[in-house]
């Protein structure tokens, strides 16, 4: 396939994205069954597995793609890798953004009416609010990724 | 990605420039191959910029190289 250094790369971003932070979120879904100080230790543990594999799965492969494309590397990004990130970003923040707001109305729904915690165990857990952040970041990058790929296709 | 109404004349100019690669061009103009392969194929239209650096490489005028058909 013809494919250029940066669209390599972030062919890489979004496997590795999907892969981690799918296990990740896999992961705290069934953390809603233990109880809350066993489900926030292994809450913690979690983030930090997928943070710690995240940056090094990144930067090894990141640095190989480099070491075997170095006159790509050294070139940087051109105006058309510019403009496809643009775009990306473009479609990312749209969803980094309505990820907020569906959290804020979450917050504020929460607040007005407490009872609703206490009756769902799929809200029993820790930390869920930080989760469904998370989620919207970790979505928006995804979205971020494709669009871009979706260019860089589509300009074959 | 449809094709775009900016239509060239690249290819063509490649071949009488010394069967000039696409890789040759992508580092006189400084992008990517795979950018060179997209404006040839009329995938990507190059900012003015880049539009000028290709037709000054063939020592065209921009209007020589660059065609613009409405769709």
């Amino acid at each position: 396939m013809n494919m250029s250094f940066r669209e390599k790369s972030i062919w890489i971003s979004l496997v590795s994205t999907l892969l981690i932070f799918g296990d990740y979120f896999l992961n705290i879904i069934s953390l809603s069954s233990l109880p809350a100080d066993a489900a926030k230790a292994a809450t913690l543990g979690l983030s930090l597995r997928a943070l710690f594999l995240i940056i090094i799965v990144e930067i090894v492969c990141q640095a190989m793609l480099a070491a075997s494309n170095r006159k790509a590397a050294e070139l940087g990004a051109d105006e058309r890798d510019k403009l496809f990130e643009y775009k990306g970003n473009n479609f990312g923040y749209t969803v980094l953004v309505i990820g907020v707001f569906i959290t804020l109305g979450r917050i504020v729904f929460l607040e007005i009416n407490p009872e609703i915690i206490e009756q769902s165990t799929l809200l029993n857990i820790p930390l869920l609010t930080a989760h469904i952040l998370l989620f919207s970041f970790i979505f928006s990058e995804v979205v971020r990724f494709s669009a871009q790929l979706y260019y860089y296709r589509s300009s074959h | 990605m449809a094709t775009l109404p900016i239509k060239n004349k690249i290819r063509e100019l490649r071949f009488f420039a010394d069967e000039m690669t696409q890789q040759e061009l992508a580092e006189l103009i400084g992008v990517t191959r795979q950018t060179v392969m997209a404006i040839e194929k009329c995938k990507y239209s190059p900012t003015l910029e880049v539009a000028f650096k290709i037709a000054e490489v063939f020592g065209q005028s921009i209007d020589e190289v660059f065609q613009y058909q409405s769709p």
